[in-house]
This record gives C-alpha cells, sequence and structure tokens, in this order.
C-alpha cells in the first residue's frame, strides 16, 4: 500500500525494525525535542552527539528523560559532526540529523573525503515528500535546497532519488513529472532539451521502475484536465508521484509556496550518502522535524 | 502504395504525363542513357542543355535513338546551369539535372541567392529510396549526400524531406528511426541527445504524419526479432520507412556498402529546392539513374 498521508509513515515505522538516529551537535531544544518524540512514538532509537550536560539540561527544561537517548559527549559541533559521521561509518547509526551546528559544517563532515559518508562519485542531493491538501497523494519533488542547477547527470541522479524515496514510500512504479515552461520540445530552453533526454533514457530502461515524463508545464502534471485539454496521453498528467525541477529556484519557490499559501505539511532529507540525513532548518515546524525523521526512518 | 523501384517507375508512367527535365551539361553517356530510356518511355521530356554535337555523337556510339528536338545549345557549363535554373523559375522546365558538369558549378547555380532554387533559409538535404533485396519494403534515408554533420534544425529537416518523399509513396505515417550505434541516449554520442528531443517532439504533435523514435541502432529500426533479444519497446517495431543518420559518413558507407554487398538500387533526390533536382553519382549503376528521374518526377508531381 503507498503511502499517501505523512502520518501514515508512523504506522509503517511502528511495524518495523526501529532505525537509530544520530544527532550531530544535538543540544537545542528543537532537536532534543524532536528526537524524543520520534523516540516516544516508537519509531526511532536516538543518540545524541553534544555536550552532555547541555544535553541534559534541554531535556530537564522540557520534561523529557535523557535516560531514552544514548548521549555521546563532544566538545564542540565539528568534533560532534565528524563523531556522528564516524558512528555511522561504525555501523552504531543508520541515519543522521543536524543538530544546532550550522549547514556548512554539517555538510562537510559528510562529503569529507576520507571520514565522510559519500562513495566516489555519488550526487548529494535534498528530496522533498510534501502533502499538498488538494492533490490525492504526495509529492516527491527535488531539488529544492542543495543542487542550484542541476546539468544533465545530476537531474538524472535527482531523478533517482526521487524513485526511490517514491518507491521506499510504497509506490511500486512512480510517476515521475520533468517540469519545464511547456509540453513542447523547445530547443534552445535546455530544461525542456534535457527533459526530452531523461525521458527517453527512461522508455530505454536506463532509468528503471518508473514512468518519466517531460518536458511538461507543471499545470499538466499535477493536474489531468489540462493535460486532456492539451491532448496530453502520457500516464504521468494528473496524477504524477514525483516532480524533477530544472532549478533550485523553481522547486524553493513550489514548495515554500505550497507550505504558505497551501496549509501542506512536507518534510525533506538528503540523499546520495550512504546514509539518508535529516538537514532541517530552524524555521521547521516541530512536526515537519519529525515527518522528516520518520522520513530518513523509511529510508534508511 | 509504392512497394518497389518498378512500382515507382508504374506509378509515373500511369500518370501519363511528360515530366520537363533540363538537363545541365547533357554531353554524358550515362546521363543521356538514363534520360533517353525514361523519355522512350513515355513519362518525361528532356531538355537537353550543352553542346549538340558531343550529344548526337554520344548518342551514336551508345545507339540511342535520340530526337534532336531535345536537344537546347548551350556553349559552356554555367551558361546551361543558369539557364536550366531560370528555365525552373519560368515554368518551362519541372526538374533540374546534372549531367556532365561539376557539382560545384551546378550547385552554385541551384544555391545562387538571387537567382537559385533554394528558399531563404531552406535546409537542402538528400534522400534516397532504397530497393534491398533483404528488407520487406523500400527504406527512405537521409543524408547520405549533402549535408556532413547536421545539427538539430537540420537533422529536423531531413526528416521531414525524408516523411514527405514516403507520404508521396503512399506510406501512411511512415515510421522514422533515429540510428545511432545503441538505443540508450548518451553524452558519449551527442546525436543521441537530439534524437531525444526529435522523438520527443513527434509524440508532441511537433513534427507530424509519422512515427519517430530514436535513438535506434539499425537491428531495431529493421529487425523485428532484434526487440525481444533486446528487450526495447518502440513504435517502429523492426519496420522502419526512414532511416535518418547523425552524419553524412554513416548515412553513405550504409548505402554505398548495401549497393555493393546486398545488391541494392536506389532512387536518390535533392530536398529542399522549389523543384526535384537530381544529381547522380557516376558510380551509380544505370538502372539507379533510371529510377532517380522516375522519383524526380513523382516528387515533381506532389510538389
Amino acid at each position: 500500500m503507498p503511502i499517501t498521508k505523512l502520518d501514515q509513515m508512523f504506522e509503517v515505522l511502528a511495524s518495523r525494525t526501529k532505525k537509530r538516529l544520530v544527532a550531530a551537535w544535538a543540544v537545542d531544544a528543537h532537536t532534543v525535542v524532536a528526537a524524543a518524540e520520534g523516540v516516544k512514538k516508537g519509531i526511532i532509537e536516538a543518540t545524541l552527539v553534544g555536550d552532555e550536560a547541555q544535553i541534559v539540561a534541554v531535556c530537564n527544561q522540557h520534561q523529557i528523560d535523557p535516560n531514552i537517548f544514548t548521549i555521546v559527549q563532544a566538545d564542540n559541533d565539528i568534533t560532534a559532526a565528524n563523531l556522528a559521521v564516524s558512528l555511522i561509518n561504525e555501523g552504531k547509526g543508520d541515519f543522521l540529523m543536524k543538530g544546532l551546528l550550522s549547514t556548512d559544517r554539517y555538510m562537510k563532515a559528510i562529503l569529507n573525503k576520507e571520514t565522510g559518508l559519500m562513495n566516489p562519485g555519488a550526487v548529494l542531493s535534498h528530496v522533498t515528500v510534501i502533502e499538498p491538501p488538494t492533490y490525492h497523494k504526495l509529492l516527491i519533488v527535488g531539488d529544492v535546497a542543495i543542487i542550484p542547477l542541476p546539468d544533465l547527470n545530476q537531474k538524472i541522479a535527482i531523478t533517482n532519488y526521487l524513485i526511490k524515496a517514491a518507491k521506499l514510500l510504497g509506490i511500486e512504479k512512480p510517476k515521475v513529472g520533468l517540469v519545464a515552461p511547456s509540453e513542447q520540445v523547445l530547443p534552445k530552453v535546455i530544461s525542456s532539451v534535457e527533459a526530452s533526454i531523461i525521458s527517453k533514457m527512461s522508455h530505454r530502461g536506463q532509468i528503471k521502475d518508473a514512468i518519466v515524463e517531460g518536458p511538461l508545464g507543471m499545470d499538466v502534471i499535477i493536474d489531468k484536465e489540462s493535460a486532456d485539454i492539451k491532448g496530453l496521453k502520457s500516464e504521468v498528467c494528473g496524477d504524477a508521484d514525483c516532480i524533477l525541477f530544472p532549478a533550485i529556484e523553481a522547486g524553493n519557490v513550489f514548495y515554500k509556496t505550497m507550505t504558505k499559501f497551501c496549509g501542506a505539511e512536507l518534510c525533506a532529507i538528503v540523499m546520495g550518502a550512504r546514509v539518508p540525513a535529516v538537514l532541517s532548518s530552524r524555521g521547521d515546524s516541530e512536526q515537519t522535524k519529525l515527518y522528516s525523521i520518520a522520513l530518513a526512518a523509511m529510508m534508511a | 502504395m509504392i512497394k518497389t523501384l518498378t512500382e515507382l517507375v508504374e506509378t509515373v508512367k500511369a500518370k501519363g504525363t511528360k515530366t520537363r527535365i533540363a538537363v545541365v551539361s547533357a554531353e554524358d553517356s550515362n546521363t543521356l542513357g538514363a534520360v533517353v530510356r525514361a523519355a522512350v518511355e513515355g513519362f518525361i521530356l528532356p531538355i537537353l542543355l550543352g553542346n549538340p554535337e558531343k550529344i548526337k555523337s554520344l548518342c551514336q556510339v551508345e545507339e540511342l535513338p535520340l530526337d534532336e528536338s531535345w536537344i537546347l545549345p548551350c556553349d559552356n557549363e554555367a551558361e546551361a546551369a543558369a539557364q536550366a535554373v531560370s528555365m525552373i523559375h519560368a515554368g518551362e522546365a519541372d526538374v533540374l539535372m546534372k549531367g556532365l558538369i561539376g557539382t560545384d558549378k551546378f550547385l552554385k547555380a541551384v544555391l545562387n541567392k538571387e537567382k537559385g532554387l533554394l528558399p531563404p533559409k531552406a535546409v537542402m538535404s538528400y534522400v534516397c529510396a532504397l530497393e534491398l533485396p533483404r528488407y520487406h519494403k523500400l527504406l527512405f534515408i537521409s543524408d547520405t549526400a549533402v549535408i556532413p554533420f547536421p545539427d538539430l534544425d537540420q537533422k529536423i529537416a531531413m526528416t521531414n524531406y525524408a516523411v514527405k518523399m514516403a507520404l508521396s509513396f503512399g506510406i501512411e505515417q511512415p515510421k522514422v528511426a533515429l540510428i545511432s550505434a545503441t538505443e540508450k541516449p548518451g553524452a558519449a554520442f551527442p546525436a543521441s541527445l537530439e534524437y531525444a528531443q526529435i522523438s520527443k517532439m513527434a509524440e508532441r504533435g511537433q513534427i507530424k504524419n509519422c512515427v519517430i523514435d530514436g535513438p535506434l541502432d539499425i537491428f531495431l529500426a529493421c529487425d523485428p526479432g532484434s526487440l525481444e533479444i533486446k528487450g526495447v519497446d518502440t513504435p517502429i517495431g523492426g519496420d522502419a520507412d526512414v532511416l535518418i543518420f547523425p552524419n553524412i559518413e554513416s548515412a553513405n558507407s550504409f548505402y554505398k556498402g548495401l549497393m555493393l554487398f546486398a545488391g541494392g538500387e536506389l532512387a536518390g533526390l535533392i530536398q529542399g529546392t522549389i523543384a526535384p533536382v537530381v544529381v547522380m553519382s557516376r558510380s551509380e549503376s544505370a538502372e539507379s539513374k533510371y529510377y532517380c528521374i522516375a522519383l524526380s518526377c513523382l516528387m515533381a508531381e506532389d510538389k
């Protein structure tokens, strides 16, 4: 059964072996509370890497029993990030989460060539899962946060991550729409050209387990009626599970619009490293953070 | 539907009209052989521009039944070419054909910006109809002769010309295969990336009256048996009518290889001009030259 609401992730995870979260520099209330929520829901185990005194103090302030966590002492944020990554590499955790440290430092620890979490040549990208109130299923979109202007190979990598995420959410053969200004092939518009190529590659089995169609306008991707009017016959139209954006601005504006104007819930993870990584920002709601932890656990 | 080059000739003959063909520098025995044969069979009216004495003596040597009224005396090649082109514009000839004149000089007249036969911005290309003993129908291929390394727009133009020719043969919704070494698009084969766009354009109705898929290799394009082996799902289904090649070397080698080793015959024509232009290479068989003339008659009709 495909997951169509983010809440359904909790039910699925409750019936599985608990995945082990490792949070880097988890000394702030946001991170500690979100991790505690995950543990209380019974969906994860959590290791918090950071200054133990600070972590215990935060727990006390929020009526959380520190003993629900495994706490690993680290004196500062950089040490904590490297330690968290090495715990993952030692097999002591299944996915990573960012605490109070800057995104730069967090990513640096992941990307470190010797001690990090990247396989050679892998593309690191960001996958967001949105639950729009006015759509009949979840929308899995990328890249809204990491790769500013993906080239063809990066787009292919992102497409594969979207497909992988969709499959792990129970969607057997995800339908992927490749966003361009229009469904017409416009040789001067790079998004349109590359969408044609990716779509053909999928048809030839170079991208597997999915139906990938593009170029498509945003309208026909999410609205069957628009597609019918335009005479487009793709199965993707009006029923897309995944959306590939040609540039970060497009994806970023889309997800922010979905949350602020449409009241959509969402969550996100970083894919491409050996394990999923949660990269929540302070602006995210508690709910988003918990969903992101759940999503990472689903993907781990 | 015309399925063989013999049927092409029969179709042209059955129309009962005589296509007027202006032959530039007709004093060439190969050319005269094919032209006189078509004229005797009644489907063309030759206009032989060139040296009357040479034309007569060549016909004598080759025992060709020349009608001297076909001859239009011209002092030199350049003049013959210019005059033949102007006859097309004046509606006095339907088809232009190259005789002994060098291809360079001949095309110069065709491509002349003020007086030539190519509309502004039109792409000039070459399409061949191949008849192969081991293929179940004619195969239209491009570009074997004019564009060395076609870009995206030229490939689209080539496709449209080949489709137009296939339609003239009565083939509905011709199946166009965009040929590469593999069916998988990839940066290693730049043409394959353009093919992905062209086939998507056809899917979106930007290229009409045909079915297009590519990249495909020759097997997937022309051999239904390979589809299953390779597990590729393509609307061409090993039943291609048209093959578009990524460059002139591949197209040229394809047809010449088939002529030489597989006993193929062909009819080819320059495309993009306001009237059909016949340019035959000396190495082509007398039969192929005759078929080129018949093809020009068919396409002049469908202009």
